[in-house]
């Protein structure tokens, strides 16, 4: 029996719709940055019949030292990412393969920290970082984001990681490797669709992360990107033009790194433990 | 998950007759070069930081380093209750509303567009997920800006340029964040077009995992799309959908961003949620005492409806 | 095998990534290193002696202004000052005062800030700023300046901060709008006003420009209507802000908005009070001079001529008077800061005729008695009609707990405005809750 074509009619036609309905507002916003001088903001029909043109791009990118804040961010980010993807499997790892005791309490009351707000933690985790003489450096706010970051991964991964079949650890323990060599060679490489969705989620929460790095980095050379980008919203008016060109650059290598990253995102390793689970 | 997957180091250590103790202790040395690091970065940067918070709620703090702040016992939790324009209680009622209006929502939307994405006859599934999962992977600040300016008031904003001016469903264009339904409509719309790609992704994956056959039989027995649906689908998804939407309430639960962006709690304070309101309450008129008082409220409320369902969450796995 | 293979390039590219944290970490470090190479190098240039001290200074000057300050007013502070390097940091708006908390609880403020003129007392009562008023020089420099401005550093018997400069708004009406509501210029009384805005009622444009439901947007309006908050010395809330003249004047602007003759702005709605006056839907708002350096800023962008299009006057006079709301930033000192003496020789510097008259070349009103007027025979084009605003204009309550206040005086306009309750009954209330803080 096959599907009849009104009805995959029907079916394209939904999920298109619901493409559209995602698309379109980046679409919208992408026309917003033709316009120069948008401290007034444009109307709908001007803005479907924009000229294209690059220069709010070019000045924003000229702008607030962007490129600096650029180059700031990809590497608070990417040493944040593998540092929060290997605590986090790390840790994860002692959880899903160990038995210890007080082991389900310790993981209940990490998973409690994750319901209480957390907006005021700033001020106690910024005073740590003063005290470890750690205030205007990278390795300040990594510490803050790998360390504040550690539950959340473990409860993602422990499920993950305890689906992986025990038969694979065999081969390894018959090399005599110990509990080291499970971990490196067989929990992460099985793993890395885990992983992979996982680090996505990190470089994206980090990469767009604000009042932590603006509280931590005081300097203005070493601010990251999102500052630079409300920088643009003036204290006395906002230029969407400009603001919007920035996030459009900003977005870019999120939307690269999560269309490299997708195909392995998720799929295979559901087969392999979720619905059972 | 069954036990004896867990126990590698019995076989390796054989239980003897010691004392339960010395058994612990040992176990606890053998994890312990694994979750040394993550325990003690978790306990100083995210424990510590509570208890602070907790103590904060029964100080009269004092932002600067070296103050006194005196113990004043409940006095901060009380004050949080004689606000007279009763802030928190309407930030807990609108806490809970946006529970109930997102969740279903974005729960049906997810699996529903999942499914279909899903169909065997349709082609570019990856670029269909990658659109779908456009917006989770964008920030909220410049998500809430664009909002903001597809939502502006009168015929120069999108929404009310589409649904007034072109199409005339509205009768006038609508000030979304002038008003309180209006609002917390603007809001939810925001968060549901924001995360519901998230959702689509994980039942997407969950789909692989369901046996095609099953559909197969339910075709030869004639059963129609809507019925497959239902019958099968819904409930093999099961496992999955108690994840899904216990991610979903906790969201929504958290909601920040979403209100402190777009209404900053307006108008007349009716939109706040309790994120928000300890925003504004410790940031904005540095009241850190009462704004602490209501994290800890917050936190216990949530613990205490959660609880029942901590261990399923604690064993949930992600896919 | 497949899965081997990704493995392996997993690890490559964690490899990869690790290298380029290395050779940016390397980098950090070097410009780091570099920056006190720099330090260095500059003293021994001096060939003083003294050792270098470096003080920050936090700012939100726009991009306009922070041209003039990186150019001019470093430059000239450092040559007058050898042995002093001023830091600037430039802060972003969003969640600036959670970055003063943090600073403060940190002990990791800047030396010194210009802040609002709003946040003074309520960081001084934190105890998180210094007292200027018993160091060497104070009287002097408090002599040179207006005496408005001053006083909103004033707290507990101290002061806690000095102007920097000051601004108001002030009454900027489109052009074309004001001759289709049939005027030649500005109205001179909210009569006048109010006439002109129903002519143009009918045509669907709107004519009173309260900017928004904050003490900012309505204080201009509530004082010119004869409304009040507070008493002189800012003591007392009661037969004051509940006052009948205060309930009448609020009741004129709730009338007005029930008549659809206040921008829709007003309670959060669009077009924008620039956007409204740029296209002439809008006849008239208050704003400040910024409105007229970010539109000559723009002007080849946007084609509108804000000189040419526009013409401002000070805010049409009511029962109160002409009056509009001061606004302005003032310079601290933090409590912790590491190099008292030189900061305050910087804020002392800063608020003398010369760098007062930089500052002013980008349309911020100095405080300097002298400098504001030179400005007259500067070729400022826009900043007359402030400098006249200014002698009748008003400060916001300068108290610790403005901040709540504020909010209660909001909430309470609010609900008036929206018709949840009567102006009497919403300004009782708000007068209650008021009363309750401040004692």
């Amino acid at each position: 029996m096959h599907t009849s074509f009104l009805n995959k009619f029907i079916v394209y036609a939904i999920i298109i719709a619901g493409a559209l309905l995602f698309v379109f507002p980046f679409i919208y916003m992408i026309l917003t940055t033709f316009f120069l001088g948008t401290n007034t903001l444009p109307k709908p029909d001007q803005v479907f019949s924009v000229k294209v043109n690059f220069a709010n791009y070019v000045t924003v990118w000229n702008k607030n030292n962007f490129v600096g804040y650029f180059m700031n961010s990809v590497v608070v980010t990417s040493v944040a990412m593998v540092g929060s993807l290997f605590l986090g499997a790390l840790t994860a790892y002692g959880f899903a393969r160990f038995t210890f005791p007080g082991k389900e309490l310790v993981f209940r009351i990490f998973l409690l920290t994750m319901f209480i707000p957390g907006v005021i933690n700033i001020i106690p985790q910024f005073v740590i970082i003063k005290d470890m003489g750690l205030v205007n450096t990278f390795s300040g706010l990594w510490l803050v984001y790998i360390a504040g970051g550690v539950i959340g991964n473990v409860f993602f991964l422990r499920g993950f990681f305890e689906s992986i079949p025990k038969e694979l650890e065999e081969s390894v323990l018959i090399d005599g490797g110990g509990n080291w060599r499970i971990f490196w060679n067989i929990y992460l490489p099985q793993s890395l669709p885990a992983l992979g969705t996982l680090a996505i989620f990190i470089f994206q929460g980090t990469w767009e992360e604000y009042f932590l790095a603006l509280t931590i980095i005081k300097s203005e050379a070493m601010r990251t990107l999102p500052i630079a980008i409300l920088m643009f919203n003036d204290k006395y008016s906002t230029n969407y033009g400009q603001v919007f060109a920035a996030s459009m650059i900003a977005l870019l290598p999120v939307i690269l790194l999560y269309v490299t990253f997708q195909k392995k995102f998720v799929q295979s390793g559901f087969n392999e433990g979720g619905v059972k689970g | 998950m069954s036990a004896s997957l867990l126990t590698p180091e019995t076989k390796q250590a054989p239980m003897k007759s010691k004392s339960k103790f010395k058994l612990g202790l040992r176990q606890w040395m053998a994890v312990l070069p694994y979750v040394a690091i993550g325990f003690i970065g978790i306990a100083v940067f995210v424990i510590y930081p509570m208890i602070r918070n907790i103590m904060i709620s029964f100080q009269d703090y004092s932002i600067m380093p070296n103050a006194a702040n005196p113990w004043v016992g409940f006095d901060n939790y009380t004050k949080v209750f004689q606000d007279p324009n009763d802030r928190f209680l309407i930030a807990l009622r609108n806490t809970f509303l946006n529970v109930a209006a997102t969740v279903p929502v974005n729960w049906f939307l997810a699996i529903f567009f999942a499914v279909l994405i899903n169909a065997k006859f349709v082609k570019f599934k990856i670029a269909f997920r990658t659109i779908y999962y456009l917006p989770i992977v964008t920030s909220w600040i410049i998500i809430a800006l664009l909002f903001k300016y597809l939502f502006a008031d009168g015929d120069g904003g999108f929404i009310n340029y589409i649904l007034h001016a072109k199409l005339g469903i509205l009768s006038e264009p609508i000030a979304w964040r002038s008003n309180y339904w209006s609002a917390m409509i603007m809001i939810w719309l925001f968060h549901i077009w924001k995360t519901v790609g998230w959702g689509v992704v994980i039942y997407l994956a969950a789909l692989q995992g369901v046996p095609k056959d099953l559909y197969e039989a339910a075709d030869i027995d004639g059963a129609n799309a809507n019925q497959k649906f239902w019958r099968i689908t819904i409930p093999l998804l099961k496992p999955i959908t108690l994840f899904v939407v216990i991610n979903l309430i906790n969201g929504a639960f958290g909601f920040f961003p979403q209100v402190y962006f777009i209404t900053q709690g307006g108008p007349m304070n009716q939109t706040h949620v309790i994120p928000s309101l300890i925003y504004i309450e410790a940031f904005q008129n540095l009241k850190f005492g009462p704004a602490s008082a209501m994290g800890v409220m917050m936190g216990l409320l949530v613990f205490v409806m959660t609880y029942t369902q901590m261990k399923k969450i604690g064993r949930q796995k992600m896919f | 095998m497949n899965k081997m293979r990704k493995a392996a390039l997993t690890v490559m590219a964690l490899a990869m990534v690790f290298v380029m944290a290395a050779c940016a970490g390397g980098n950090g470090g070097n410009s780091a290193n570099g920056g006190n190479a720099g330090n260095g190098g500059a003293s021994n240039g001096g060939g003083d002696s003294a050792p270098k001290v470096t003080i920050e200074y936090w700012h939100t000057y726009s991009d306009a202004e922070e041209v003039v300050l990186t150019e001019k007013i470093k430059p000239a502070f450092e040559d007058a000052h050898p042995n002093i390097e001023l830091k600037l940091t430039r802060m972003p708006y969003e969640g600036l005062k959670q970055q003063v908390i943090a600073g403060v609880a940190g002990d990791a403020a800047p030396d010194l800030m210009r802040m609002d003129i709003v946040w003074v007392p309520e960081f001084a009562a934190q105890n998180a700023l210094m007292d200027v008023s018993k160091l060497e020089g104070f009287d002097e420099l408090k002599a040179s300046v207006f005496e408005a401005p001053m006083a909103t550093n004033f707290y507990n018997g101290g002061y806690y901060g000095v102007p920097v400069n000051t601004n108001t708004k002030v009454a900027i009406y489109n052009k074309a709008t004001l001759e289709e509501a049939g005027l030649t210029e500005a109205p001179k009384t909210m009569d006048e006003l109010v006439a002109a805005a129903k002519t143009l009622k009918g045509k669907g444009k709107y004519g009173i420009g309260v900017s928004g439901i904050h003490a900012w947007g309505l204080g201009p309006w509530f004082w010119s209507l004869g409304g009040s908050i507070t008493n002189e010395d800012y003591t007392k809330v009661d037969g004051y802000l509940n006052s009948e003249a205060s309930v009448k004047a609020l009741q004129t602007i709730v009338d007005w908005n029930n008549e659809g003759l206040v921008l829709p702005v007003m309670l959060g709605g669009e077009p924008g009070t620039w956007d409204g006056i740029v296209s002439g839907d809008y006849l008239m708002s208050d704003d400040g001079p910024w409105f007229y350096s970010t539109k000559i800023a723009e002007q080849e962008a946007t084609g509108f001529n804000p000189l040419e299009q526009t013409v401002r006057a000070i805010m049409p006079a009511g029962d109160g008077g002409s009056r509009s709301v001061i606004g302005g930033e003032n310079l601290v000192m933090f409590a912790n800061s590491k190099h008292p003496e030189e900061a305050w020789t910087f804020a002392k510097w800063m608020l003398t005729e010369e760098p007062q008259k930089i500052m002013a070349e980008t349309g911020l009103i100095p405080t300097n008695t002298t400098a504001a007027d030179a400005m007259t025979t500067m070729d400022i084009p826009f900043v007359d009609t402030y400098v006249e605003q200014l002698k009748t204009a008003l400060p916001r309550t300068p108290i610790p707990q403005w901040g709540e206040v504020e909010a209660i005086f909001n909430l309470a306009f609010e609900k008036a405005i929206r018709g949840e309750q009567e102006p009497k009954a919403a300004l009782e209330e708000a007068v209650k809750q008021i009363e309750a803080i401040l004692k």
